[in-house]
């Protein structure tokens, strides 16, 4: 039956779309930052995993334990350089994102004269099935990764100090100062954790896609499309979030004309927001300027 | 020309009391202002090279000031304008070329569309807030690149649309490019003017009152949701006169062109963010900022290698957010604050 | 007096020397920034081999050759583009341009200054249907894209699966850009016109994140041939996909990608094996066929250290070569001169390295400017259409595909 392999399908996509925009979910929700260079930290985790296949050898796989502090510490520099002296200017920040996208897409197509670079995996490439069903193992590995990031994520908010200063952060700045929180410390550590998970996700993409520099610019209005349908801040929101856009897109374009599925879902992505501003997990009122409960 | 006395937006607290200028001020201001933007065309009309670039100026300066109406004035950061743009440019093309209406006229049913079309997709997202209508209305460009893709028989499909070389004036189409940027030149004044008399009415008015908070301007009893839409029709109104008017200079439309949204439609949001958002001059010193800029760069440094001139631009516009964080018009104005209280002291 | 007279001709022989060696530049306008920046520089270094080899041989018309680059990734940067290059670099004659939307602009701009629009590598049809006076197109267009891929498809595919034409069956997908669908539009025309069954059209954006849908609806359709026209990533992307969803059709035909060492990476020898990619010329075509190739081959590599990613770039120095013969001939730059010169020219196929003749149509199109097909065997692209292309050894291999 086509049907449940497109669910399937569906749901991988979904898994891809989630893994990217949990990074930017975290940094929109926290710091409220409108990052229009997210989808070129993933591009970057892309690249660095494949700087780590051609001059080591490694498999993508274990390129991730470089990359993904590599693209933490590249996070706490810029929003330290560049966004943190804005914090009081978010239309400037919006502004200084967008030379930031530039500056990036930039740099790797000089280095690279923007040939297209495939990242080899051993098992990566690997499909199996159950009936009609099939499944790649690098779009499962995507999909358990984000599952099991989105579950850390939760318990690192909930239980560890740092998370529990930047869910502090995000209800009330004032409050976290006046207790001793250092504000803006924890917003660049939260921007480079947001970072981290780009670069994660640049790196598990990398065994599917042809690298090029401008490929962040594939993802990036549908990560926003994600983060916005979820509900600002809420983690549950960005994973089921992702569920929805992949599985819309893949029934719209199996069944109706792939040329249209993407008006397809950003149609019903207008829709869910006209009748629940908030995205579908948000608590209302979270996008004015700091919200009361996030459980 | 200091953006405060105009009635701007900006709600520092160094606003001087006692406010408001009369209109004779004003319009000499006005007039001085389009006199010091006509300097650049007046000095470089023999070189097509610039010329070419402030046509472009112009023309952006006046869709920036139309976006602002709505972003910056009104408080909704829309992504979308580039579906209005596009509208405008179909519009006055499509006319132009199976019926010869001449675009002076075509112009107008583009500008009357988008008066009811922005409004109509604007409404019901207006509920959203900051960075959601924004998001949202990303949307809205994208829905609108795939379709003008699909429907070949309106927009000419992916082929898009090509308007012949017949110069003539009822055409507008000029054998001395300088005639083009004389055109931009006058949508530019245009778009200023209905900004400045916008924002001295009482609708200007409500839609400051609206954007600093909504809560309050609807206990004062001013209809939020009438004042919003009557400023969409306006702004998506002016921006589609200048899709129409890009459509008879550059000639050659197509779906990837009009909804490019580094090109066209976050474009204008650029524009205004780096010059100064809610105010007069704002988007028109961005305009004058970021066009010649990025055109000089790609000319000088295009050829060096791939990308090198982008990489340049990228880090003139960090710079410029880190360094001018009101803006264009902010530094301006902080320059005169500061020559004030050193005349002062 | 005499005096005077000698100071005279002295000044006018120094003038005239002057301006013999007054170089004569060309612009090339190309997107060198932005999603094709490759292409365009591939291109552009296709150029500066034609141009330096017609340097070292004492230029044209007694002048040096220079190359001046323009950027220009769409319609409004090309006419930027045009604008800077005539105001700043006084360039002569203009070539290009690999987005055919930009060499629309460009050469409608190039026209206003009345310079020549040269254009080597540009697709679209509309480019010389619009019959523009300054504008000469010597690399070939979409209808010969699309005539090659179905002249390959009914001569030496359906033989090769022991069909008729009538008895095959095809799936037509290309990107939704103009360059796809004027293409792929073409194609279901020339295919019914054989008798070929078209079971499908389907368009796709190149930059999809996901084309499992695409292969999808092409597997339910079960084709004998899949006919795909695109570019690198959507390319690579639904060869992996259908890898990876189980369709195997008997054959598979790319159209303007999948022949550069980047899909070799991506998808690996043993999956392309038997792949047919209808693509611009190689260098390592044979000599007979393209004389000047292997000269070509070691000159790119000499100057850059490696062998060229993209063939467009043999077609561009071609194109190169041709225009600064067709200048010679004119004698000079000017627009209507050139024209005259080219429409004189007549040149049999397999007169240039990339296996060009020079026969301009009354639309100034090169009717003797060609595509030809290779099958991937063995990790190489072997040059197998048309069948005077090939050299020794160029049978067909794994067709149909293994299942």
């Amino acid at each position: 039956m086509d049907i449940l392999n497109i669910l399937v399908v569906g749901l991988l996509l979904g898994g891809i779309y989630g893994l990217v925009s949990i990074g930017l979910n975290l940094i929109f929700g926290v710091i409220r930052i409108v990052n229009f260079a997210h989808g070129e930290l993933v591009m970057l985790g892309m690249y660095g995993a494949y700087l780590a296949y051609a001059t080591l050898g490694l498999d993508p796989y274990i390129a991730v334990l470089l990359v993904v502090p590599a693209l933490f510490v590249v996070g706490i520099i810029v929003h330290r350089l560049v966004l943190q002296p804005l914090h009081a200017e978010s239309n400037m920040q919006i502004f200084a994102t967008f030379g930031l996208l530039i500056i990036l897409q930039n740099a790797v197509l000089a280095i690279t004269r923007g040939e297209g670079f495939s990242v080899p995996s051993k098992v990566a490439g690997f499909t199996f099935g159950v009936g009609d069903i099939r499944v790649t193992v690098s779009r499962l590995v995507i999909f358990l990764a984000l599952t099991a990031t989105a579950i850390a994520l939760h318990l690192f908010l909930k239980r560890t100090l740092i998370g529990k200063s930047i869910r502090a952060v995000t209800q009330d700045r004032q409050a976290a100062r006046l207790m001793g929180i250092n504000v803006e410390r924890t917003f660049t550590i939260t921007f480079g954790i947001g970072s981290a998970l780009a670069g994660l996700a640049g790196v598990l993409l990398s065994p599917i896609y042809t690298l090029s520099p401008g490929i962040g610019g594939n993802f990036i209005l549908a990560a926003f499309a994600v983060v916005v349908l979820g509900g600002l801040g809420s983690v549950a929101g960005a994973y089921f979030g992702g569920m929805i856009v992949g599985l819309v897109e893949a029934f719209a374009g199996f069944y109706i004309d792939p040329e249209l599925k993407q008006a397809i879902w950003f149609l019903i992505f207008l829709v869910v927001l006209i009748v629940r501003p908030t995205g579908l997990f948000g608590q209302v009122g979270a996008e004015e300027v700091g919200f009361r409960e996030q459980n | 020309m200091n953006s405060d006395d105009l009635a701007t937006a900006d709600p520092s607290p160094n606003r001087p009391a006692g406010g408001i200028l009369p209109w004779r001020r004003v319009a000499l201001l006005y007039a001085v202002g389009l006199l010091v933007t006509l300097v650049p065309l007046l000095l470089l009309s023999r070189n097509f090279f610039w010329l070419n670039i402030i046509t472009y100026t112009y023309l952006f300066a006046g869709l920036a000031v139309a976006w602002n109406i709505i972003a910056g004035f009104g408080g909704q950061f829309s992504l979308g304008h580039g579906v209005f743009f596009a509208i405008g440019a179909y519009t006055t093309a499509r006319l132009f070329l199976d019926w010869e209406i001449s675009p002076w006229l075509g112009l107008l049913p583009g500008a009357i569309a988008c008066a009811v079309v922005g409004p109509l997709i604007f409404w019901p997202t207006f509920r959203l807030k900051g960075s959601f209508f924004a998001i949202a209305t990303l949307a809205f460009n994208e829905v609108a690149l795939v379709l003008a893709n699909y429907l070949e028989s309106v927009t000419g499909g992916p082929r898009g649309l090509q308007v012949p070389f017949r110069a003539a004036f009822k055409n507008m189409i000029f054998t001395d490019p300088r005639a083009y940027t004389v055109l931009m030149f006058v949508f530019m004044a245009i778009a200023v003017g209905i900004s400045i008399v916008l924002m001295r009415s009482r609708l200007g008015y409500y839609l400051l009152a609206v954007r600093e908070d909504e809560d309050a301007a609807r206990a004062a009893g001013i209809s939020v949701i009438q004042v919003k839409l009557r400023a969409t029709a306006l702004s998506a109104a002016l921006t589609a006169i200048g899709g129409g008017l890009f459509a008879m200079y550059i000639r050659t439309i197509d779906p990837l062109t009009l909804f490019s949204l580094p090109d066209i439609g976050v474009k204008f949001a650029l524009l205004s963010l780096i010059g100064g958002m809610g105010t007069i001059t704002g988007p028109v010193l961005g305009a004058f900022l970021i066009i010649p800029l990025e055109s000089y760069l790609r000319a000088v440094f295009g050829g060096s290698g791939p990308g090198v001139h982008l990489i340049l631009l990228g880090f003139v516009m960090l710079l410029a957010a880190l360094f001018m964080r009101r803006g264009v018009a902010g530094a301006i104005d902080s320059l005169r604050q500061h020559w004030r209280h050193r005349r002062s002291a | 007096m005499r005096g005077a007279m000698a100071a005279l001709c002295g000044i006018v022989l120094a003038a005239g020397a002057a301006s013999a060696q007054q170089t004569l530049r060309i612009g090339a306008i190309n997107p060198y920034s932005g999603p094709l920046a490759l292409y365009g520089d591939e291109v552009a270094r296709g150029y500066q081999l034609a141009v330096d080899e017609k340097n070292s041989r004492g230029g044209v018309l007694g002048r040096k050759v220079e190359l001046v680059r323009g950027d220009a990734a769409n319609p409004q940067q090309g006419i930027a583009a045009v604008d800077q290059l005539v105001t700043r670099d006084n360039v002569d004659v203009f070539i290009g341009t690999y987005i055919s939307a930009v060499s629309n602009a460009a050469s409608d701009a190039a026209l206003r200054h009345n310079k020549l629009y040269w254009d080597t590598n540009a697709v679209a049809a509309e480019l010389t249907e619009r019959k523009l006076p300054n504008f000469i197109r010597v690399g070939p267009n979409a209808s010969i894209f699309a005539d090659t891929s179905v002249r390959a498809m009914v001569e030496m595919i359906a033989p090769g699966l022991n069909k008729q034409p009538k008895d095959l069956s095809v799936w037509i997908e290309h990107e939704d850009s103009i360059y796809g669908k004027s293409i792929a539009d073409i194609q279901k025309k020339l295919l019914e016109g054989k008798g070929v069954k078209v079971l499908g059209q389907g368009a796709h954006n190149f930059r999809a994140a996901d084309l499992t849908d695409v292969v999808l609806r092409t597997k339910r359709a079960n084709p004998d041939v899949w006919l795909l026209t695109g570019y690198t990533p959507d390319g690579n992307l639904l060869l992996k996909t259908s890898r990876e969803q189980g369709f195997k059709p008997p054959v598979i035909l790319m159209v303007g990608t999948g022949d550069t060492p980047e899909t070799l990476e991506a998808l690996g020898p043993e999956f392309l094996e038997g792949v047919f990619v209808v693509s611009y010329p190689r260098p390592d075509i044979s000599e007979q066929f393209g004389p000047g190739a292997s000269a070509y081959l070691a000159a790119y590599r000499k100057a850059y250290n490696r062998d060229p990613i993209a063939p467009q770039s043999l077609t561009a120095y071609t194109g190169m070569r041709i225009l600064l013969e067709t200048i010679e001939a004119a004698g000079s730059t000017e627009v209507e001169k050139v024209r005259a010169a080219a429409a004189k020219m007549d040149k049999p196929l397999n007169s240039y390295p990339s296996g060009f003749g020079v026969k301009f149509d009354d639309k100034f199109q090169n009717t003797r400017a060609i595509f030809t097909v290779i099958q991937w065997q063995g990790g190489k692209q072997v040059t197998v259409f048309p069948p005077e292309a090939r050299g020794s050894g160029g049978s067909l291999k794994n067709t149909p595909r293994k299942q």
